[in-house]
Formats: C-alpha cells, structure tokens, sequence
C-alpha cells in the first residue's frame, strides 16, 4: 500500500490536483536536488524571499506525505484583509502566523509548537520580500530554531525567477521558469546568529552556482586570454607549453595550440572537430620544416604562422576555451625573425614599430617609417588585410644557450631545420630577448624570462608560479 | 479529405511517440535525443488530433507549445522586472493569433504579430517603465522571441489548419535533416567539410519523403522535388542562426536543465522551414 494514503485530504488533492498543475503550466518548477529533501521525516526549509509564489514553488517539491505535515510561517498583516483570502490561505497552506507588530509575544511560539509536534517548516529567514532578485542579511529566528532543535536538519533551498515572475507589488503574474535548487540538508552548530549567516552563505553559493546560466546584456565578455610559449629550437618550449596546458586545465577548459590543436579539460584531452585552416597551417607547416634555404623558409613560414593567428581567432569564435596556450605567438615569431633577416638596423624602436604594425595598431608608426622601407612585406600584409595579429596576453621566454638546444636537437633525431645552426639561433635568442623587452616596456603586456637549463619539472613549477601571479584580467583571475 | 488509413498512420506515430516519451528516463536516449522528443510528439499529437477532425485541439496543443518555447526564451532573455508588461502582451498575442487562424482568416494571421504585436510591445513596455534605460534591448529581445518562437510557429499550425499531411510532411522533413545532422556529426572531420555533407545528405531523404507523401499531402512531383532542395538549406540556415543565439543566451547544449532552452533548442530546425515552406505552397497552390 501507497504509505502517505491515509495522509490524503481534500486539501491535498487540491494541492495535488490543482495547484501543481497549475504552477507547472505557468510557472514551470525546475527543482533540482529534490533528493535533498524527498527522503526526509522532519525539516525545516530555508529559503530566499522575493515573491508570493515562492511559498508556493516550495511546497511543489514537497511528496504528499510531507505535504500534509509542513507549515510555512507567514506574516498575518498581509493575508488578514479580506477574510475569504485568509480563509484560503489558512486552508491551503495551514502557515504558522507571525504578527510583526506584536512586541510582546514571542514571533518564535508558533513555530516551536510545529516542530514540537513533528511537523516541518517552511522559513523565510530575510523576514520580508525585500528588493527583487538582491538576498538581505538573514535574521536570527531561524538560528534560535535550530539552537533549540538540533537533531532538525535544516535544507537550504534557494528560489530564482519568482522576483521576475511575481515581484513585490505587482499585481499581475507573468509566466516565467522558476527554478528552486535544494542544496543538503544540515545539521548546523554555533551560536543563533552563526548559523543564520552560514545559511545566508550557502543560499547566496546555490544561487551563484546559476546565475552564470542566464543571459546578461550591457556586459562584454572579455576577450579569452592567451598565454606564449616562446623559445629557439630545441629549448623544450613544446613540452612546457603542453605541460602548462595540462595543468592549467585542472580548473579551467584550456585550448592548447601547438604542433597540433588540443583542448584540455580536467587534465585530459577532449575530442573536438578540426578546422580546415588548422589542416591547411599543418600542411604548410611541414613545408617549411623541410626548406633547404633561409630564402624558401621564410614564405612558408610566414604563411603558417598567420594561418596560426587565424586559427586562434577561430577557436576563441567558435569554441570559446577559458584560455588559450600558444606554442610560440605568431607576432612575436615574425617579428623576432624580421630582426633576423635585417640584424644590422634592428633596434628597440623598430622592433616596436614593427610589432604595432603587425597588430594593427599602426596609428603611432608614421607613413614613411624606415619600418617600411626595410620590410616592404609589412605594406603587402597590411593592404591584405592580414596586419592584425595578436599580442599575447601574457609570454613566457624559455631561455636556452643555442649549444645546448642544438646537443637537444641532434638527440632528438630529427634531420635539422635550414636555420637550425648554432650561430643562427644565438641571433633568434637575442631577436626574442629584443621582443620581449619592447613587449614589457612599450606595449605593456607582461613578459616572463625562465632559464631553460633546468629539468623540464622544474620549469613547469616556475610558469605556472608565473601564470597564476599574472594579473590578466577579470576572467583569467576568476579562472585559475 | 483524408482516408482511414492515414488517420491511422498518425495514430499509431502517436503511440510510438508516446511510448518512448515515457520509456526515455529508462530508454537512456542520448541527452540531445530525450530532450528532442517531446517536442516531436507535441506535433504528432497536434496533427493526429486535426486529422481526427479535431483541428482546434490541434491548435491548442501547437498553442501550448509556442506558450513553452516562448517562456523559457522570456526566462532565459535578459528581460527585467520592468518589462513585464511586455512580456504578458507577448503571451496574449499567441490566443489571438491562434484564433485568427481556427477561423481561417488568412490577412488577420499574417499581419497580427507583424502589426499589431509588433506596435503593441514598446506601448507595453514603455508602458510599465518609471525610466527609459533598457527600452530598446527589451523591445528587440521581446519582438525577436515573438517571431521566431510565435509567428514562425504559428505557420506550422496555419499549414496544418489548411491540410494536416503539408504540415506532416514539413515537419517530418525537418525532423529527418536533424536525424541526418545528427548522425553525420563527426569529430574527426574537419568542421567546413562536414556541412556540405549534412546539407546535401538530406535532399534525397526529403524528396523521397516528398514522393511517399506526395497521395495525402497533394505536393506534386516538381514542388516536392524543390521543397527537397529547399527545406534542408533552410535547416541549416536556422539551426546555425539560432546556435548562436542560443550561445548568447547561455544555452549550453551538453547540460540543459528543465526550462533551460530544450525547446528552443528542439524547435530551432524548424523556425526558418516552417514560414517558408508556408509561402512557398500558398504561392504555387491556386486553391490555398
């Protein structure tokens, strides 16, 4: 036999029957952590105030059983006007009423009678509906409750949309999902008002936990940041930037982009859908590596690093990682090698004006800048449009003495690259050492030097000590 | 104007539907699937009730499921305590809309959420404001959900009001491109390649579909064959429109809770087709 059938009234069937129906139909309860609260003999609820309906929403996630045996303290000044309304209300919902005005009696003699009784309470601890969608500090009632009742576990449950759906004086209820999220139920210790912030605390966390969930205007996202590995040949800037990437994804969904695109989420690789430039940057990428001469090198390579610029944007548009770890930034690598092919006129100035350039910030680098006469490439990419590259958010450099990188490079049994000679990577190291200086200095985003000649572990401690003391913005702050 | 034997056809989808609705929680449908279905026996349900004569239960039912998308579009929206009064003309606009099309008058429908709505909403709005701010963003959020998720629908049921087996046809045509979309999403293929393919996949599934139906719905030859083209094209269209407005509104597609965005999510193949395809065979058809 069904256990709460002896339990059926009237009143329940109307509850059941009618109300429910009814609420569901206009006001769709999204309840989550109902089971929180289904298997529970005694209780008291404890919830954010905003609406009438929120008493109502409450009792919705009640079973039938506990519906006959839960009160909610109401305040008497609001439903005594007109009798029928009160009769209703006292019907329906059988409260436990709090006169506001009385001073003498004590507001808590009702509710202690229900509990005494084995009955359960639905509490409204902010004592009034307040101001829409805004949690005021809870008042201690609900803290002498528990004080006096200790073995009564205490469910939080926190209420949205009723603010929207039925504010503070407004007649007119305006169909809208309510969600009610139940969090567990407590047996709470300390002194009266301890407990009623500890259950402030935890109603503001649920409803923290889904205010991410809805659409805000006025508000710009910002800008996904990105973190550079930088680094010659052979200073082991792939392995850092996939370790770093793996350990940033403990708290955060990373993309990291190196040889290859993988997106990184609790330390683990997810599966996702490549892109067709990605493909194509492969491709080129491979040509590159296997050019015979500076000269051939240098086209392939400048195409598949703005293939790599246009890659990131793709990723930051259509998948929206928290934060993206780039195995070399493709303005500062273009930069870097411009100083390689022009060593003799390269200084800090033009360094600088040529990363403005690449970016797309060339409002400060007048028309006839030498800039332009030692890379006429610069005055190509900008007609093509494609002089808008992005400065990373943050760089990491990898230091490494060339002789070093270059024993790395042979022991790593890979045939080597045109540029790959210890005098052509000694002028690549000075060519980094030159752009992050101008990186730190002009444009003001920040620049980390770390000494490659340590062990790989090593290392990665140091950068990810570096990344999380990084201030880089709101969101990458909220992230890690 | 219908047989016996299709009649029964819809019925039996209805028990089907019906059936693995209520299996889904132990069925362990994937999660895009469970939360597609109801929507898919919604319209079964409309259509099987219109076609046992029962048309304006049918636009009730199709009423309902506008009532649905567009509150949860309203809850999800970034529309404050101030515009409500918005939001309320909103929902009233459905019941007119349905009732111009129960009683066939084609220039009232056409006009009612394009005209009248479409002034009524900022009265509204502007209406139950003490200040100005957020005026317009309210009115633009309201009216965008007004169209897409009211009047777009509402052809479907002007469609279904006019002949049950159109309106079966689109919607099954639609339902077939999502089942195709569906089965062809790859991981490993790269993301521009594999639209072509969820696009051209679907022509002959439609035209076939076009062909099996053609006895009931009265679509000839020629116009199944480009309602085929056209009706995939369409999906697309709109499920890439409305992905991102879903990913404005904070839908994420791999956790939606309930009133979360399902019925957006389920209804966004459609949104595009369904206006479409309505002009499209008002246009051909003398006698519509």
């Amino acid at each position: 036999m069904i256990p709460w059938l002896p339990q059926l009234t009237v009143r329940i069937l109307i509850h059941l029957l009618v109300l429910r129906p009814l609420l569901k139909l206009a006001f769709g309860v999204g309840a989550e952590g109902r089971e929180n609260l289904s298997g529970l003999e005694r209780f008291i609820l404890v919830a954010n105030h905003n609406s009438h309906l929120d008493v109502l929403l409450l009792l919705c996630l009640l079973t039938p059983r506990q519906l006959g045996r839960t009160h909610p303290v109401a305040a008497y000044e609001y439903f005594c006007k007109p009798k029928a309304l009160l009769w209703l209300v006292t019907y329906l919902l059988q409260p436990v009423w709090v006169e506001r005005g009385d001073r003498r009696a004590d507001p808590l003699q009702g509710m202690r009678e229900v509990l005494q009784r084995g009955h359960c309470l639905v509490v409204f601890p902010e004592g009034t509906r307040g101001v829409a969608g805004q949690i005021v500090p809870f008042k201690a009632g609900v803290g002498q409750l528990a004080v006096e009742f200790p073995d009564i576990p205490i469910v939080p449950a926190c209420l949205l949309g009723p603010e929207r759906s039925l504010p503070k004086r407004s007649v007119l209820p305006v169909p809208l999902w309510n969600r009610v999220i139940v969090g567990p139920p407590q047996l709470l210790q300390g002194t009266r008002r301890e407990i009623a912030a500890a259950l402030e605390g935890m109603i503001r966390e649920l409803a923290a936990s889904q205010a991410a969930t809805r659409h805000k205007r006025g508000r710009r996202r910002q800008p996904v940041p990105t973190i550079a590995v930088l680094g010659i040949d052979g200073s082991g800037k792939s392995p850092l930037a996939e370790g770093l990437a793996t350990r940033l994804s403990r708290s955060a969904r990373v993309c990291l982009i190196s040889d290859e695109v993988a997106f990184l989420d609790g330390g683990a690789r997810l599966p996702v859908q490549v892109l067709l430039k990605e493909r194509l940057r492969e491709q080129v990428g491979r040509r590159a590596k296997t050019a015979g001469t500076l000269k051939s090198y240098r086209i392939p390579k400048l195409a598949e690093l703005l293939l790599r610029d246009r890659v990131v944007k793709d990723i930051r548009r259509l998948y929206a990682p928290d934060l993206i770890v780039l195995d070399g930034a493709p303005l500062l690598n273009i930069t870097a090698w411009a100083g390689l092919y022009h060593e003799e006129a390269f200084d800090e100035e033009l360094c600088a004006a040529a990363l403005r350039v690449l970016s797309g910030n060339d409002s400060l680098v007048a028309e006839g800048h030498a800039i332009y006469a030692l890379f006429p490439e610069l005055v190509t990419l900008k007609r093509l449009h494609l002089a808008d590259l992005e400065l990373p958010t943050a760089t990491l450099f990898l230091d490494v003495d060339p002789r070093v990188s270059i024993q790395r490079i042979l022991t790593r049994g890979q045939s080597r690259q045109v540029h790959e000679t210890e005098e052509k990577l000694a002028r690549l190291r000075e060519g980094y050492r030159l752009v992050c200086r101008v990186v730190a200095a002009d444009l003001g985003a920040p620049t980390r030097a770390l000494d490659g000649h340590r062990s790989r572990e090593e290392v990665l401690d140091t950068a990810v000590l570096e990344i999380t003391g990084m201030d880089m913005g709101r969101q990458s702050g909220e992230v890690m | 104007m219908v047989d016996h034997a299709s009649e029964m056809t819809l019925v039996a989808l209805l028990v089907v539907l019906s059936a693995a609705t209520l299996l889904r929680g132990s069925l362990r449908f994937p999660f895009t699937v469970a939360i597609y279905l109801p929507h898919v026996w919604m319209f079964v349900l409309a259509f099987t009730l219109a076609a046992l004569g029962l048309s304006p239960w049918g636009l009730g039912v199709l009423a309902v499921l506008c009532f649905h998308a567009l509150r949860e579009y309203f809850t999800l929206a970034d529309l404050r305590i101030e515009d409500r009064w918005g939001m309320f003309t909103a929902y009233l606009t459905i019941p007119f809309m349905f009732y111009y099309i129960s009683i066939d008058w084609y220039g009232m429908f056409i006009i009612s959420v394009p005209v009248w709505a479409f002034l009524v909403v900022p009265f509204a709005v502007t209406l139950g404001r003490q200040d100005a701010e957020g005026s317009v963003l309210a009115i633009g959020a309201i009216d965008l959900g007004l169209f897409l998720l009211v009047y777009c629908v509402g052809h479907i049921a002007y469609l279904m009001y006019y002949s049950v087996w159109m309106a079966v046809y689109l919607v099954a045509a639609v339902v077939l491109c999502d089942l195709l979309a569906y089965l062809l999403e790859s991981r490993e293929r790269p993301a521009r390649i594999g639209l072509p393919l969820q696009l051209l996949a679907p022509i002959p599934a439609v035209a076939l579909l076009g062909l099996v139906l053609a006895p009931w719905s009265g679509i000839t030859l020629p116009h199944g064959l480009s309602l085929a083209a056209l009706i995939p094209l369409l999906v697309a269209i709109s499920a890439h429109v409305v992905t991102r407005l879903e990913a404005d509104l904070g839908i994420d597609r791999g956790h939606i809770p309930a009133g979360g965005g399902g019925s957006i999510n389920s209804l966004k193949s459609v949104l595009y087709a369904a206006p479409v395809t309505f002009h499209y065979l008002r246009y051909v058809l003398d006698d519509f």
